[in-house]
């Protein structure tokens, strides 16, 4: 067994076109490697001005207020989601989806929609990162290096001689060995990625087994069909038309039916009521905000009371009423991704492509869930500013420096 | 005649293989299911961004009487209508916010692109009748036309039909023509989309300059085809190469050089442009607030102007005069700030473009997008119409706020109930709000945008194609 292992290996390695493939493999994976590094690094550094220049925007916003309202009214906050030590190998909504927003304490649901991402023509086609190389291209390089496993020996007029030197298995080991020569060759670059990220031993241990299981697929896939007796031609054009279907068809046409039957608000809609509920408010009478606001925070009840036209706390009292009853549509909005991301998890399991990225999306928490939670973050966030202005706003403290030192300062999403 | 006759068989060859069938098939049923989807999808869109402009107009014109500055806060939503000719390439559509909320002081994002919302199942799912003719209808030219003269050659037939017949310039005119007879045929459902969009309001030179550049692309797969047919040894082998440089020129160059753009010209995002205009902003001043230092000239000059000694005795309100000054200053540095940003997209945009030299399908997709009215230049367009209909407004308002407003009343109002009452101003001001319906480009100005790349187009046709002569040519010294 040991001795046919290592005959195939030199065999192999004496295939020109094996090591064509082979090199093409790891070309690849290093562009897309490197250029998820990259961008990671440029993401970081992004993010490590930003916190500087909205510190310092802060303070200078700050320093000209009189009075707690205004204080609240002019104080941004940076919020963001730094990349995980992974997400070079998958930038998933990295590149799609806002990963940082400046909010303040107005009406959350008019700030958090606010998309400041990426150059839309360069996420339209696609960044060629690890995980597409992963899910998309070894599957292709797979096919192509073994669709004519037994049909080039036939060609040569070797094949009945190797039928009789051994049995079946040949073909076995021939295939695995190959299919797994090129994921190594795949996963080379990403290993060097992963080490210089300082990801996780146990993250990158199950990138690799995601990313073997799937040429483990592949390569099953080309040994069945070696079975068949066709011309090497017909056997790879069937196995093409098999990846078209496993990456592209399947996947479209789900995406289609699960947005079909997954119904959620348009966004629009939440936006569009809390801007009516907020402005509504300013010609409704006090009570009409200060009612239902007592009512979710009766420790106010007894400061309630707005006697001139325009007061702080009313005015943000408003400003959270705009929130509450958006918050339904918002819930059915988030939900409605959530549970569209659930169905495609599902499907995703008859598609090993679509699998294998979002299996690497999830580790290298750029998923759907990751901007979810990430999005919770912020809102829990924004309740902790309300937490600290509102009692400041209600009991009309003095407006000073020293109170200031307790303003809520964002800090991300704590590593799980 | 020969060239004719050659096809003509090759026709018949297709006829009798199954493999030929059956790729044909598959791909007009893929081909006709996303045609309707999209042309479904693309029509709901347009009739739903249709129907909340509308909405948004008369929320806003049917607003009752209030102060205009809370007007301007108000504000107002715009919605990008797709193109019609998004029913054949959604281009940038579903990627980018459909809407903008416009108000004072604010240039917000375009939010809720429609792509945010759906199931995510892998990179490439987004398919649209453009992604199909751009990605797939290659591997079916691919798969009819591998073995044009490889088949031949493995067959021993090519030396006989070069001599009892054809050139080798012939055999290769004629294998081409047989392709390009499949090319012509693969391009009618394009130009089906496109004559249906013409019934909806879209010209026909723009449907037919699109099913022609559908066409002119698929001729350069047609030619390629031909090119490495004639130079392998066997069928397998031409099938193996084709099958290498699809993946290649469809996939991994577009992508290739998405990172080389993101990389060699990285553009700052909007909080990171904000924050920098912000500091640059502390020196414009505020202008809710009139005695900001910034406005104390403005202030003194227009008392000066009047002969007057207080604000309350100037025959304009001073704080709408203010409101009016701060937001063209304001409006002057927020627009250089949009305009660098988008020009840095454009320059990113325009440097993954120019892969268009390296593949086919980066060409097609740029001459695509931009000949529907679904590229990155017609957001950038819309995103530009709604600043200029956000500045109308605010500044209508505004001057609303200067001339029908008592200076007196204004400042009082926080705390005088009397005089809040007296600075609502009755709604017909509210028809100060120009309506708003973003339409498609006419065809030339998308020609003129699509022009480079169907440049790169044409040399994608005409290269292979002397390339194919040149490998005719050599089949009949060395067949």
């Amino acid at each position: 067994m040991m001795a046919a292992l290592q005959r195939e290996g030199r065999f192999m390695l004496r295939d020109r076109s094996v090591i064509a493939w082979m090199i093409v493999a790891v070309l690849l994976s290093a562009v897309a490697v490197t250029a998820g590094m990259v961008e990671v690094a440029a993401q970081r550094e992004t993010l490590t001005r930003l916190i500087k220049d909205d510190r310092a925007d802060r303070s200078a916003q700050l320093a000209q207020q009189g009075d707690w309202g205004s204080a609240a009214y002019y104080a941004f906050h940076l919020t963001y989601d730094p990349p995980s030590a992974l997400a070079f190998a998958a930038l998933g909504e990295r590149d799609a989806s806002p990963w940082k927003h400046r909010i303040r304490m107005l009406a959350l649901e008019g700030q958090i929609h606010e998309a400041d991402v990426a150059n839309p023509e360069l996420a339209l086609i696609g960044r060629l990162d690890f995980a597409s190389v992963a899910a998309f291209l070894l599957p292709l390089l797979i096919i192509i290096a073994l669709h004519d496993l037994r049909a080039r020996e036939r060609q040569a007029g070797r094949h009945e001689l190797l039928l009789s030197l051994s049995d079946g298995r040949l073909w076995t080991m021939r295939a695995g060995l190959r299919g797994m020569a090129l994921a190594s060759c795949v996963l080379i670059p990403f290993w060097a990625g992963a080490a210089l990220s300082g990801a996780s031993g146990s993250a990158t241990a199950a990138v690799t087994v995601v990313v073997l299981l799937h040429a483990a697929f592949w390569t099953a896939v080309c040994r069945v069909s070696a079975e068949l007796v066709r011309p090497a031609a017909v056997i790879l054009t069937g196995l093409i038309a098999l990846w078209w279907m496993l990456a592209v068809l399947v996947p479209a046409g789900a995406r289609v039916l699960i947005d079909r039957a997954v119904s959620m608000p348009e966004g629009a809609q939440i936006t569009l009521l809390q801007r009516e509920v907020v402005n509504d408010a300013w010609d409704l009478p006090k009570e009409a905000t200060m009612t239902p606001f007592t009512a979710a925070y009766p420790e106010w009840s007894g400061h309630a009371a707005v006697r001139l036209p325009f007061e702080w706390k009313w005015y943000f009292a408003f400003q959270e009423i705009g929130d509450l009853r958006a918050a339904p549509v918002s819930a059915a909005h988030r939900s409605g991704i959530a549970e569209r991301d659930r169905w495609a998890g599902r499907i995703a399991w008859v598609s090993p492509p679509a699998w294998v990225e979002r299996t690497l999306q999830r580790l290298a928490e750029t998923d759907v869930a990751a901007h979810l939670r990430y999005l919770d973050h912020v809102r829990r966030f924004h309740a902790s500013l309300r937490e600290f202005h509102y009692p400041k706003l209600f009991r009309d403290a003095d407006f000073g420096t020293e109170g200031l030192s307790g303003l809520p300062v964002y800090e991300p999403v704590k590593p799980r | 005649m020969t060239a004719l006759r050659i096809a003509r068989e090759e026709w018949r060859y297709w006829v009798r293989s199954r493999l030929v069938l059956t790729a044909t098939a598959l791909t007009a049923l893929v081909l006709l299911s996303t045609a309707l989807t999209t042309a479904a999808q693309m029509t709901a869109e347009r009739e739903t961004r249709s129907r909340l402009q509308d909405e948004a107009y008369l929320a806003f014109v049917s607003q009752p009487a209030r102060h205009p500055h809370r007007m301007v806060h108000y504000g107002h939503y715009v919605f990008r209508t797709p193109a019609l000719l998004a029913a054949f390439e959604p281009g940038l559509d579903p990627v980018t916010g459909q809407s903008i909320f416009l108000e004072g002081h604010r240039q917000n994002t375009a939010t809720f692109p429609a792509a945010a919302d759906s199931a995510r199942l892998g990179a490439l799912p987004t398919i649209s009748p453009a992604v199909i003719y751009r990605l797939f209808a290659p591997l079916l030219l691919i798969i009819l036309g591998f073995g044009a003269i490889a088949r031949e050659r493995e067959s021993a037939t090519l030396v006989p039909l070069l001599m009892q017949r054809a050139s080798g310039m012939g055999l290769v005119a004629g294998k081409s023509l047989a392709l390009a007879g499949a090319a012509a045929v693969l391009s009618v459902p394009a130009l089906g989309i496109g004559l249906w969009a013409t019934t909806q309001g879209e010209t026909l030179a723009a449907a037919l300059a699109m099913a022609a550049t559908c066409l002119v692309y698929l001729l350069g797969w047609c030619a390629i085809t031909v090119c490495v047919s004639a130079r392998c040894r066997s069928r397998h082998t031409a099938l193996a190469t084709l099958a290498a440089l699809w993946i290649v020129l469809a996939l991994v160059i577009p992508a290739f050089g998405v990172a080389v753009a993101a990389r060699s010209a990285p553009i700052a995002g909007k909080i990171d442009t904000d924050l920098r205009m912000l500091s640059e902003l502390r020196t414009v001043g505020d202008g809710h607030n009139a005695g900001d230092p910034a406005f104390a000239r403005l202030r003194a000059e227009l008392l000066a102007q009047h002969g007057v000694e207080r604000p309350e005795d100037l025959p304009v309100n001073l704080r709408g005069v203010v409101a009016q000054y701060a937001e063209t200053k304001l409006t002057r540095v927020l627009d250089t700030y949009a305009e660098r940003q988008r020009a840095d997209e454009l320059a990113q945009a325009n440097l993954s473009r120019r892969f268009g030299w390296l593949s086919p399908v980066v060409a097609f997709a740029s001459a695509s997008r931009a000949l529907a009215g679904t590229d990155l230049e017609t957001h950038h367009r819309f995103l530009r119409e709604a600043e200029t209909l956000r500045f109308g407004f605010v500044q209508a308002l505004n001057r609303v706020h200067a001339q029908q407003l008592a200076y007196a009343d204004d400042i009082a109002r926080s705390r005088d109930a009397d005089a809040e009452r007296r600075t609502r101003v009755d709604p017909a001001a509210w028809r100060v709000l120009d309506e708003f319906r973003f339409r498609t480009a006419e065809l030339p100005t998308r020609l003129q945008a699509a022009a480079p790349s169907l440049v790169m187009l044409l040399c994608w046709v005409l290269l292979p194609m002397a390339l194919g002569l040149w490998a005719g040519r050599r089949l009949e010294t060395s067949p």
